[in-house]
Parts: structure tokens; sequence; C-alpha cells
């Protein structure tokens, strides 16, 4: 106890120089912030979608704290969404689109054109024409990619760019997300009685079971390919015009247990992303239902789960049916949209 | 003489109007129907279940709606089945319900009410034509492929 009183202590006296240090935009506003800072810090870096100066959607990446934004992109000409890291962290895939079109919080997968480049955004090579090669994502070794139209799903070669495999989507049709382990996939489904599900589907058998029903979206998988991240939004009498607020929910992937990870009184969450040591979450949310991808985004925060759940704001509802949630230490990042993290440092170098 | 002017104009204007309502039915086709599907059938909407179509400005969606078999025009169909039938964005009226994402439907249906009797030319099934949300509050009291409503047109 005295020990834990002496570290807050510390940590107290020296945060403001821990953020100079790590050249925070964000200071800490707390010791336990900083000390959140301060573990995360050097645990690789996130890239996400985010505006730039001159207007559009740029890529950036920024250190697990928020530290070292940079822009990677720098295309005036183009909007780039949805940038997910190889494996190994050495590779990157998003899609371009043109200036004019706005990013479609439901639709950002098939839209524009696939890139892939080296994680620090150099080498950007696109891979096919505008709307190709929809909702695609990298296998573990970056050798093929699933990808899902209305057609069903087929996995591509990407050496050849031929189809390999095709099978039936049965009721997915948007965020779908390839396992690290290469067995299932998981994504945004119809077919289990209510619209907006979270599915599972078994790449080998074509089975697909749903993981949680009713209003989730941008479902992404924990390291250990077994629980999924995803979010949630439950209609609640007297909230939000009795609409609710979007939350942060984590299920096995059988779905046969969930857990609240993190809900906020005033903003839907999306865009859950767990850190490549299953330790943290990454996210981001609005005001907006959509993310507000057509206007300038909102703060990603990130989270350890081991402080889920955590409650921000006086949502009462939440909090008589979460009694243990606390109120945790989440970090304040630059405004982003779909962040992707890895601990790799290649990203940061030129 | 003015008066008796006026009420004859005002019968025959009731005249021809009795002639435009009790005149011949309205059979829901039009010019373009039989271009579009491959299944064309007239059918009365059975219901509208409470929470089947509601509007929420970000969510594009389809609403599954059941309707019963009146006539088939085009396509094999059983006489007097029960379909179910997904209409995309369904608190739109047909004509406006179209967008960069769904093309190539429309109608004149101005909205869904039960009792309704319309004239629709169908896809089948309808995940090969649509990829999107799906309002169904029939889950799992029904088998087999739902259609995908191309064209819907009031009818009589």
């Amino acid at each position: 106890m005295n020990r834990r009183l002496n570290l807050s202590l510390f940590l107290s006296a020296i945060y403001p120089l821990l953020a100079v240090c790590h050249g925070q935009s964000y200071a800490a506003e707390s010791p336990d912030e900083a000390a959140l800072q301060a573990e995360v810090h050097s645990k690789g870096w996130i890239v996400f979608s985010s505006r730039s100066d001159r207007g559009d959607y740029d890529l950036f990446i920024c250190r697990p704290d928020g530290s070292a934004r940079t822009n990677i992109t720098r295309t005036p000409e183009f909007n780039e969404a949805w940038p997910r890291y190889s494996s190994d962290g050495t590779k990157l895939m998003y899609r371009r689109l043109h200036r004019d079109q706005t990013i479609d919080g439901n639709r950002y997968g098939e839209q524009g054109i696939l890139v892939m480049a080296q994680s620090n955004g150099s080498q950007p090579k696109t891979f096919g024409d505008d709307g190709d090669y929809p909702w695609a994502g990298w296998n573990q070794d970056c050798s093929q990619l699933l990808c899902m139209s209305q057609k069903g799903f087929s996995i591509v070669d990407i050496a050849s760019r031929k189809i390999v495999r095709t099978f039936p989507r049965q009721g997915f049709f948007q965020q779908t997300t390839w396992s690290p382990d290469g067995k299932w996939l998981v994504g945004v489904a119809n077919s289990f009685g209510t619209s907006w599900s979270i599915a599972r589907l078994n790449i080998a058998s074509g089975a697909a079971t749903a993981v949680n029903t009713i209003d989730c979206c941008t479902p992404d998988w924990f390291p250990d390919s077994a629980n999924v991240i995803f979010s949630w939004r439950t209609a609640v009498e007297g909230i939000n015009n009795g609409y609710g607020w979007t939350q942060l929910w984590r299920a096995d992937a059988e779905g046969k247990s969930n857990r609240l990870v993190y809900a906020e009184e005033g903003r839907h969450i999306y865009g859950g992303h767990v850190s490549p040591d299953g330790k943290y979450v990454l996210f981001t949310g609005n005001v907006q239902e959509d993310g507000d991808p057509g206007s300038s985004g909102a703060p990603m925060g990130l989270m350890r789960l081991s402080d889920a759940p955590v409650i921000r704001g006086k949502n009462t509802e939440l909090r008589a049916r979460f009694p243990n949630a606390g109120t945790g230490t989440v970090l304040t990042l630059p405004l982003g949209w779909e962040p992707c993290w890895t601990f790799s440092e290649t990203p940061g170098k030129p | 003489m003015r008066i008796q002017t006026s009420k004859l104009a005002l019968v025959a204007a009731l005249g021809l109007f009795s002639v435009s309502c009790g005149g011949k039915a309205n059979s829901g086709t039009d010019a373009r129907m039989s271009d579009y599907g491959t299944v064309e059938v007239t059918a009365r909407l059975v219901e509208v279940p409470t929470g089947a179509i509601f509007h929420r400005e970000l969510y594009n969606y389809a609403t599954i709606l059941k309707y019963q078999i009146v006539a088939v025009h085009r396509g094999k169909v059983p006489d007097n089945a029960i379909i179910y039938v997904g209409h995309y964005n369904p608190w739109k009226p047909r004509a406006e319900a179209a967008d960069s994402r769904v093309k190539n439907i429309g109608g004149d249906s101005r909205q869904f009410r039960a009792g309704q009797l319309q004239r629709m030319a169908l896809e089948t099934p309808m995940d090969d034509f649509f990829m999107g949300g799906i309002v169904d509050k029939y889950f799992g009291r029904h088998t087999g492929p739902a259609y995908w409503a191309v064209r819907t047109n009031d009818a009589d």
C-alpha cells in the first residue's frame, strides 16, 4: 500500500516532465495517466486516419501515448482510410478514396482503391481499381487477401492475383476481419434475426455462428483468435433520447459470454482494437453515430483491459447494471479513426 | 340560367369523377415492370410488424415484409403462397429509394400499409442482390430465401 502511494506521489511529481520527455501533445491529467503513458510509450506505433491541415483525411502514426504524431501519406488529392498493419508490422494496407468522396462508416472497406505500402507509408502501391478487393484483409504471412463482395467471400493470392477459393457470404455484409490464426473471420452479419449482429465464420467449414446480436459493429480479434472486441448499442430509456450510447464490449468468439469494456455518457464508442499483447485496447468514437468521418472525427482513447469495465459520465442505469465498474485510467489520444497498433518499430523509421 | 349552367357543370364533373373512380382497376403494371426481376407478382401486404420500418438517417437497411400472393405474372411462385420480400429503405417512397449503394429499384408505391395490394418485380435470393443490414421480424418463422423487391407499384 505504501509502495503504491509512494509511486503515486513520485509520478505526480514527475509526470509533467515525462510528458515533455515524450514530446506529448496530450499532457497527462493525473499521475495514473502519466503512469499509463509511460507504460505504453515504447510499445510500438499506432496508425490511424485523421484530417490533415489541408482538410483531407491522411494516415498518421503516433506512439501509443499519443506522442510523435506524424503524417505518413500527405496526399491532399486523396482521403485515406482503414489502415491496418501486417502481423509483423513491416507493411501497411489501407483504402485510398478521391478527395471528394466522404468516408462512409458502414462502407469504408468497399470504397476507393486498395493500397499496400511499407509500414512507414513509403512505397505505396495500388492493388486493383476503384472498389476492387472489397473489405480486403491480410492473412498472417501477407500472402493472401480475404475479400467480401455481394457475391460472397473470396481468398486471393496476392502474388498471382488469382482467386484461390470462394465461399458463401451467409449474411455477412461489412467490417470483416481475418483472425490471427487464419481459421476464422468475424464481421457484421444480418443472418441472425437482427441486423448488425457480430458473427464468426469458420473458414474451413463455412459454418457461421453469432457472437453477439442486435446493433453491433466494428468487431476485431484479440491476438488469441478466441475473443472479439466490438461495439454494441443498447437502447435505454432516458439515455440519449432513449437511443442509448454505443459501448465497447468483448466476447468469447463462440458467443457464450460477453463483458462490458468501456462506456461513456455522451459519446458512441467504435473501432475497438486490441494491442498485440492483448493487454490494452484502443478505440475511437463520436457524438455522431457513424464516428463522424465526414467531419473531424474524435479523440482516440487507450485503456488497460485489466481495468475494464470502465464507465465515464453520469450513466446511472449503466452503473446500476455494472456496480463494479470503475472510472479507470483512459488516455486521450489524437483525433483519429479506425486505429491499428503494432509493436514493431519500423513505422517510425525513415 | 347561370345557376342551371353551374349545376350542369357540377353534374358533368361528378359524372367524370365517377367514371374515373369506378373505371378500370389499377393493375399496378407499368411500361418498365417487365424489364426487371425474374419474378413478377401481385400480392397483398399481410401486415407491417412493429419496428419493421423506421427512419434513421445513418442506417440504410432492408426490411422483410410478408405477402400473400394474389396473381403470378412471371416466374415460378405457387398460387396463394406466402412470400417474404425485402424492401430497401422502406420509409422512403419507392421512386426515391434508390441510391449510390442500391441502384435499379423503384416503383410508384409511396408507403407500405397492411392490406395494400402491390405489383412487384422480384429477384431471389435476396442475398445475391443486396449486401447490407436487414430487419427481419419473421426470423426463424420462415424457410427458404427471401425475395428482393426491384420494382413496387400500388395496385387495386
